[in-house]
């Protein structure tokens, strides 16, 4: 029994963690980068996702902007601390980072990748990966227990040194899918469902 | 020394009466520090209000607390739980670091928010408004907030509570990490804590400002942080501590000092423990006479009644040094008394002219010094001499003195130093471009400099309103008071936008009036009309029709609630704002009984010209404050009256020597010598770029006391040589004793024992020689 499990635990322990250290440094890129993106967001609150598009613009790991272009233009800016979001025609809202988790995981999720630093990853998530470089899944739970509290975890799909959506799911069971870069090309149904979000970002190529 | 039997009985009683007043003392004594007690009595609405914010204010109860020396985030964790240990303390009734968030508020708050937003006054909670409300939650919730939000929306479609809570921060926000207040630069976290008790109850906020010291020494051994903290409260503690650490430093130098001279001039350890006694007996029986008629005793009164007294200790330096050795002490008494006497009832009554200051602590003192300068005279002229060891020393036949005295004679009279010395000292008043006198009431507090900047430092950072111009609203009780301000409320967001001013706070942007929030609860609807509104309005947004149950319980809640009041809010994290905005006084203390008074506060006042033209157009009740200009004048009333004093004391002190000498010559010669040396003193202040306060005014007053009693006895040396010398003993030992005294205290670092020190110091030389140019006898013409 033993002998049979062995390589099977020698594979998952730190061979796993040297593949997903690999691929991380693989999808190091210069700041700034800007990525175009589609998120959909699902809520106990909603009877049908919210989804809107835009890009991402990401100047080092202090700064990120999130534009919204459509179905109305919204740009968010996070500047260290603070989070500002801008809407056409009505007041900027000003709201501290500590107060949305969900945004600095992505903000250290991206920092950390951007820059391929999976020591810098690790300190705040635990990193597990799964598949292969064809179709990826990073998975990264907060190791802080507080943190956890709000976010669950995020789950990164990829293929070669490309990652294609970003899945947050909140301890209260929300969660949102960003679609990123060639995999926001195509539009999303407005009654998608997680499901078939996730079989998107995991089926491969196209469709 | 051998007593006789009487005698003994005598020292024996005046023991037993010492230790008895020292047991009164001890059982009535209460001692203040509430500098209210040395301003007069306020005149005008104005003064009023600022006296109470000086003492009692919610303002000075106020400590700011700075945290420094570790990253932004430890420093905002550090701030969370210094929170978390303060709020529980008795010693502190707010603490507060900035967190406000929908947590920090208190649950039974929350189902106001209905009644605290603006938005009802607008429109009605209906199908269209809750439309688009729930059209912007959606995108909300698509936005990065939408996280946060989430959880809260079913309670709060309209995020009411938000706008209340962004209603309720200060305009000129402090600057936030982490969600706590910071410094500019992000380096300090910043606190504000209020204390129970008021700034001036040293015993209450000693405890508080040890419970701090804990936490900052806990602080830096767990973290290496530095906590610091400043306020009133912790002003007054540390100058009392240094004060009395000071006074008793100088206090041990001066009685070791004062003990060796006494042995050297007497040579005899008895004779010095009996000099004491009247000087003893004057403090008791000051601080007796003191605690029977005004219950409670300024520091400052005790720290100043102590020094003034201290001329007393010349009284039985006077009687030992004319001891004769053809008399019995008692026979020396009877002689020195009437000079004794004259220097006695003069200062005295120099001193009764303070209790028609309308000064409570200078009314205090004037009482202190003359109960206690009574006392030692009537001791010094009818129990000392009988204790006295009849066969003492006879200074009379000392040969050195005997040399000195002629060596004295022999000095000229220069009329023209006289002469020029007032000039020069006209002359530097008149010139010194510093103002004559000091008008900052705050140079009235001795706190060091450095400190009250840091303190105004922290406060600035703090975004705390201006500290100079307030607009006091005044009204029958707190409604009207709200009312009125919720008038003033548009007129000031005019200032605002016309760049008068940047911002404003008042009363009225945390709680509403009774009268608004009554019309807010009309305008909540029904159940039934808000379900179907509710209904209509989700229709066509990506929400579900079910999820808004809470908010309708909450609507409903708050058709039902009684409404808030300025109490309820007192305890909650707002309490300290609108707890320094509105004061209701209490019933039947004075005039301004059951009345309520509001503030306005403004920040970064740029146009006073508009300030002071908005309040003309407020009405009746509202009054701009120039606190600074307020406070200057009460320090100028104030020295009015106490120039007044002393005019009529220096007229009564005239008075009463020239009852006493009768001849204009003599009078000329014993009041020349203590009116040119004030003039000095003034003189030499001036040149030396003092401007001069309440403190040296006070020293002025001793220093002529002093003259006036070198004089005296100069002039009352006469003719015979052995008396000369005796006197000439006497004087020498009173004023190097004096000098050594007010010297020591001049090398104090409290501004305030130096500015007596120093006064007093030049006063004691000056005194002493010009009353041996003027006063002295004319000499050896027609002498011996």
């Amino acid at each position: 029994m033993l002998t049979l499990l062995a390589p099977l635990l020698a594979w998952s322990a730190s061979p796993d963690d040297r593949a997903a250290d690999a691929l991380i440094e693989r999808l190091a890129k210069p700041a700034p980068a800007t990525i175009s993106f589609t998120e959909v967001r699902f809520s106990k609150l909603l009877r049908a996702p919210l989804i809107v598009s835009g890009d991402l613009g990401y100047s080092g790991p202090e700064s990120l902007d999130r534009r919204v272009t459509r179905p109305y233009r919204e740009h968010t800016s996070i500047r260290g601390e603070s989070v500002k979001v801008e809407r056409e025609g009505e007041k900027p809202r000003s709201f501290a980072l500590k107060h949305a988790p969900e945004l600095r995981g992505l903000l250290s999720g991206f920092a950390a990748m951007l820059s391929g630093d999976a020591t810098a990853l690790r300190k705040t998530f635990a990193v597990e990966m799964t598949g292969n470089d064809d179709a990826w899944t990073l998975k990264l739970t907060p190791t802080d227990t507080k943190a956890r509290r709000r976010l669950e975890h995020i789950e990164v799909n990829g293929r070669q040194s490309e990652p294609r959506c970003f899945t947050m799911t909140t301890a209260d069971g929300a969660s949102s899918v960003l679609l990123l870069g060639a995999a926001s090309a195509d539009p999303v149904a407005d009654d998608v469902t997680l499901v078939g979000l996730q079989r998107r970002c995991g089926a491969g190529p196209g469709s | 020394m051998k007593l006789t039997r009487p005698a003994v009985f005598l020292l024996l009683l005046w023991l037993a009466l010492l230790a008895g007043l020292t047991w009164f003392v001890e059982r009535q004594l209460q001692v203040s520090t509430d500098l209210r007690l040395f301003l007069p009595s306020p005149t005008t609405p104005e003064q009023q209000l600022l006296l109470e914010e000086i003492g009692e204010g919610p303002a000075s109860r106020v400590m700011v607390i700075s945290l420094k020396g570790a990253a932004p985030e430890q420093l905002a964790d550090a701030s969370r739980t210094l929170v978390e240990n303060l709020q529980a303390s008795p010693n502190f009734r707010l603490i507060t670091n900035g967190d406000i968030s929908i947590e920090s508020v208190p649950d039974e708050l929350l189902a106001y928010r209905y009644l605290l937003s603006t938005t009802l006054d607008e429109r009605p909670l209906d199908e269209k408004y809750l439309h688009a409300q729930l059209q912007e939650r959606a995108r909300d919730l698509a936005s990065p907030a939408g996280a946060f939000l989430e959880p809260w929306l079913p309670r709060d479609p309209t995020l009411e509570l938000l706008k209340v809570l962004q209603r309720w921060q200060p305009m000129q926000e402090p600057n936030r990490l982490y969600d706590v207040w910071f410094d500019r630069e992000g380096e300090r976290a910043l606190l504000l804590a209020q204390t129970r008790a008021a700034a001036f109850d040293p015993d209450q906020q000693r405890l508080a400002v040890e419970q701090l010291n804990a936490e900052a020494e806990r602080l830096k051994r767990d973290d290496g942080i530095t906590l610091t903290f400043s306020g009133a409260g912790k002003f007054s503690v540390m100058m009392e501590e240094r004060t009395r650490t000071e006074a008793t430093a100088l206090g041990t130098a001066a009685t070791v000092g004062m003990i060796v001279l006494l042995l050297v001039a007497y040579r005899s350890i008895g004779t010095v423990v009996l000099s004491s006694l009247p000087l003893a007996s004057a403090g008791l029986a000051g601080l007796a006479a003191v605690s029977a008629l005004f219950g409670t005793v300024h520091g400052i009164t005790l720290a100043f009644g102590f020094t003034l007294i201290g001329v007393a200790q010349d009284y039985p330096m006077h009687l030992l040094s004319h001891r004769h050795a053809g008399r019995s002490p008692v026979e020396t008494a009877r002689q020195l008394w009437p000079t004794l006497a004259t220097g006695v009832a003069s200062t005295c009554i120099a001193y009764v002219t303070f209790l028609l200051s309308g000064v409570i602590g200078l009314a205090q003192l004037a009482c202190f010094t003359v109960a206690g300068l009574a006392v030692a005279g009537l001791t010094t002229r009818f129990v000392m001499p009988v204790l006295m060891d009849p066969s003492g020393r006879d200074f009379g036949e000392s040969e050195w003195l005997g040399k000195l005295w002629r060596r004295m004679a022999s000095l000229p009279r220069p009329r023209w130093a006289g002469v020029a010395a007032i000039i020069l000292s006209v002359g530097a008043m008149l010139l010194a471009p510093q103002p004559m006198w000091e008008s900052d009431l705050s140079k009235l507090t001795p706190v060091p400099r450095e400190l009250l900047i840091q303190d105004q430092e922290l406060r600035n950072e703090l975004g705390t309103p201006d500290v100079r111009y307030l607009l006091v609203v005044s009204a029958a009780d707190t409604e009207y008071a709200l009312q009125k301000l919720e008038e003033l409320d548009e007129p000031l967001q005019q200032l605002v936008a016309e760049g008068a001013i940047s911002g404003y706070d008042h009363a009225a942007r945390y709680v509403p009036t009774a009268q608004k929030q009554r019309q807010r609860q009309a305008r909540l609807p029904e159940p039934a009309t808000l379900r179907a509104d509710v209904d209509a309005a989700v229709k066509d947004t990506p929400f579900r029709p079910d999820v808004f149950e809470p908010f309708m319980a909450d609507v409903e809640k708050a058709r039902h609630l009684r409404l808030l009041t300025v109490d309820q809010l007192r305890d909650s994290p707002l309490g300290v704002s609108v707890e320094m905005l509105l004061t209701q006084h209490a019933e039947g203390k004075d005039k301004s009984a059951g009345r309520t008074t509001a503030l306005v506060t403004f920040s970064g006042v740029q146009d006073v010209d508009a300030l002071e033209q908005f309040a003309t157009d407020a009405g009746p009740g509202v009054t701009l404050l120039d606190t600074k200009e307020a406070s200057e004048t009460l320090v100028t009333n104030q020295r009015i009256k106490i120039l007044w004093s002393l005019a009529l004391a220096a007229v009564l002190l005239a008075g009463v020597v020239t009852c006493s000498l009768r001849r204009a010559s003599r009078v000329y010669r014993v009041l020349a010598p203590m009116a040119l040396t004030t003039l000095l003193i003034v003189g030499i202040l001036q040149a030396a770029g003092v401007s001069m306060t309440l403190f040296h005014l006070i020293a002025l007053i001793l220093a002529a006391g002093l003259g006036l009693d070198y004089a005296l006895f100069f002039e009352h040396a006469a003719d015979d040589p052995m008396e000369q010398r005796r006197t000439l003993h006497a004087l020498l030992v009173c004023s190097v004793s004096t000098l050594m005294v007010f010297a020591l205290l001049a090398c104090s670092t409290l501004p305030v024992l130096r500015a007596l020190g120093l006064t007093v110091s030049i006063g004691v030389v000056s005194n002493f020689v010009l009353a041996l140019l003027l006063t002295r006898p004319a000499a050896p013409a027609h002498g011996t």
